[in-house]
């Protein structure tokens, strides 16, 4: 069996990472806003899963089980938004919640 | 010893911790009982007084632990995720009050709806336990759970009244930059375990990771990602932009919780980290914290100068005033950790007061406003001759003002002599010269706000008589106007109480 560098697994989590934060910040749309911060969080999950496996603990998987609690919670908040925007604006396009100047 | 010797020891929690942790217990139990209370009776009178009376029970029982002594020295560790001490529950008894003056507060605003608004008190109470469980935290999975609890609840309280202009925008703001602060943090915390197989707090700094040079890089990337990741919620410079829209944008109760308690909590478990953690012996880490506080200062005070809504003005000032208390961070030795942290709670209390003072009065006028079918923010100009039509609120309002400025014989003042003290302390010339600056240009802002209090009344200003004038509450007001002047002028009895 060969065994993955931790390096390797970090730099893997960094750019999906990197991925998901650039979609977060380029997309318009709302829906894909709350899709993108799902692979920032599954990209630290692999992270916590490559170290935790490098130092033989289960400390890495049950930090793993927390953010996928987390993004279940963060995604029903985000969606209950996301319905109520609909109803209000009939759109998803986040340029129309720039209504705050000053 | 065997790995089960281990285990038993770990999971062991004895009479004295269930003691120690009782105030963190009863407040979830609390929250238990309270859902129970909402599926027995809706009543928002209730469930109210209900949520007062469970936080004023964990005020007086962590005001109770703190005089008992049993906290005095290194604190108590209650398994590996928490450990205990005076400074976690001084932070916890001011979380407490603030909640408690926010609860008061959010009464008059929820009474103009018709709605029951029993979750609203509920999420108020999660935010509050979101906040204990950081303060007491003592290893990265627990820091973790407090902050989710603290920020998701915050996000369905900041979009609370969904009817509202502004609501779908701030609770959508927040929502995804704090999901994005809070994914920062996470990698950072994955990338420091990765280097140091380590979730808790407190390691050996003989054996801290920056002593072996092949770890340096994903290390000290999982520390600066972990910082940004806290500056996001304490609205530091270079992440400040979410601060003032949701500050205007959230209902003011709820940006007076953001403003105090999520901010308290969130200061309190950087120190608690930076500290057991041992960064303030890493040079590189200390200059990034001396960059920021720099920014921070700057950019709040410069953005703040033009404002005339009140509730951005309070955001880029409260971005200042983080930035000042950076300077607690900056430290040079271990022994001067005690003395950090008692100029950080005793400037914290300031903050604290003053804000809830000013907050207070913004919510009165927003009151009067929508009485008057006027849905309007409150403005800097709706302030004038407010000295002439009712005197007790003008009077709190300047002592909030001059003691937010650092004027001497206010809280303020003391706490910014504390943190210059530190500063010279910890010989960083350059943050002594930003607060000085800082605080000068502090003073342009803060003071037209007095000004415009004593200005006499043109046509243009809103008229406020004492016929139609919202009752507020005379003796909360007076209370805080002793309270505040007090320790002003006698800080050593409150800062006696942090030793």
């Amino acid at each position: 069996m060969t065994v993955i560098p931790l390096t390797h697994i970090l730099i893997l989590s960094s750019l999906l990472f990197i991925i998901g934060f650039v979609g977060v910040v380029v997309r318009r749309n709302t829906l894909f806003m709350l899709m993108s911060l799902e692979v920032m969080l599954n990209a630290v999950g692999i992270a916590f899963i490559g170290a935790g496996s490098v130092w033989q603990e289960a400390d890495g998987q049950i930090m793993f089980m927390l953010i996928l609690t987390l993004a279940a919670a963060e995604v029903a908040v985000g969606l209950a938004l996301l319905i109520r925007m609909q109803r209000r604006y009939r759109t998803l396009d986040i340029d129309v919640l720039n209504q705050m100047k000053g | 010893m065997n790995p089960v010797d281990k285990v038993s020891e770990i999971t062991l929690m004895n009479t004295e911790m269930f003691i120690v942790l009782s105030p963190i217990l009863l407040l979830s139990f609390g929250i238990v009982l309270s859902l129970l209370l909402i599926a027995w009776q809706r009543s928002q009178k209730i469930i109210a007084l209900f949520s007062q009376l469970i936080l004023v029970f964990t005020l007086l029982l962590s005001m109770h632990l703190l005089s008992s002594g049993i906290l005095s020295g290194a604190g108590v560790q209650i398994t590996p995720l928490l450990k205990v001490d005076q400074f976690s529950y001084l932070s916890l008894s001011l979380i407490c009050l603030s909640a408690l003056a926010v609860i008061s507060l959010s009464k008059q605003v929820l009474k103009s709806q018709v709605e029951v608004h029993d979750e609203y008190y509920l999420l108020i109470l999660l935010v509050i336990l979101g906040a204990a469980i950081l303060v007491a935290s003592d290893h990265f999975a627990s820091m973790f759970l407090g902050f989710e609890l603290l920020s998701i609840s915050l996000v369905g309280l900041v979009g609370y009244f969904r009817e509202q202009k502004y609501a779908v925008e701030t609770g959508f703001k927040y929502l995804i930059l704090s999901a994005c602060a809070s994914s920062f943090m996470l990698l950072g915390i994955a990338f420091i375990y990765s280097q140091t197989g380590n979730l808790s707090f407190a390691i050996n700094s003989a054996t801290a990771p920056w002593h072996s040079a092949p770890l340096q890089l994903f290390n000290s990337i999982g520390v600066l990602l972990l910082f940004s990741g806290i500056a996001f919620k304490l609205s530091l410079a270079p992440f400040h932009f979410w601060a003032p829209d949701v500050y205007q944008g959230a209902p003011t109760p709820i940006t007076l919780l953001m403003a105090t308690v999520s901010k308290i909590a969130m200061f309190t478990v950087l120190m608690k980290c930076c500290f057991a953690q041992g960064y303030y012996q890493n040079d590189h880490f200390i200059d990034v914290i001396i960059a920021v506080a720099l920014l921070s200062m700057f950019i709040g005070n410069t953005l703040a100068l033009k404002q005339q809504n009140i509730k951005r003005l309070m955001a880029y000032s409260s971005i200042a005033h983080f930035g000042y208390l950076l300077i607690v961070l900056v430290i040079s030795a271990e022994q001067s950790i005690g003395f950090a942290w008692r100029s950080a709670l005793f400037y914290l209390t300031a903050y604290l007061l003053a804000n809830v003072a000013i907050f207070s009065i913004v919510i009165t006028y927003e009151q009067y406003f929508s009485q008057n079918s006027t849905e309007r923010e409150v403005c800097l100009n709706d302030w004038q001759a407010m000295f002439w039509q009712h005197r007790a609120q003008a009077v709190l309002l300047v002592f909030s003002i001059l003691s937010l400025a650092g004027i001497p014989l206010t809280m303020g003042f003391v706490g910014k002599f504390y943190l210059f003290n530190q500063a010279v302390i910890s010989q960083s010339w350059w943050l002594i010269t930003g607060l000085v600056i800082g605080s000068g240009i502090g003073l342009a802002y803060y003071l037209p706000i007095i000004f415009t209090v004593f200005k006499v009344n043109s046509s243009a200003a809103t008229h406020i008589t004492k016929d139609n004038a919202i009752k507020a509450p005379k003796i909360f007001i007076i209370f805080l106007i002793i309270i505040s002047f007090y320790f002003g002028v006698f800080p050593d009895s409150l800062s006696q109480y942090l030793l």
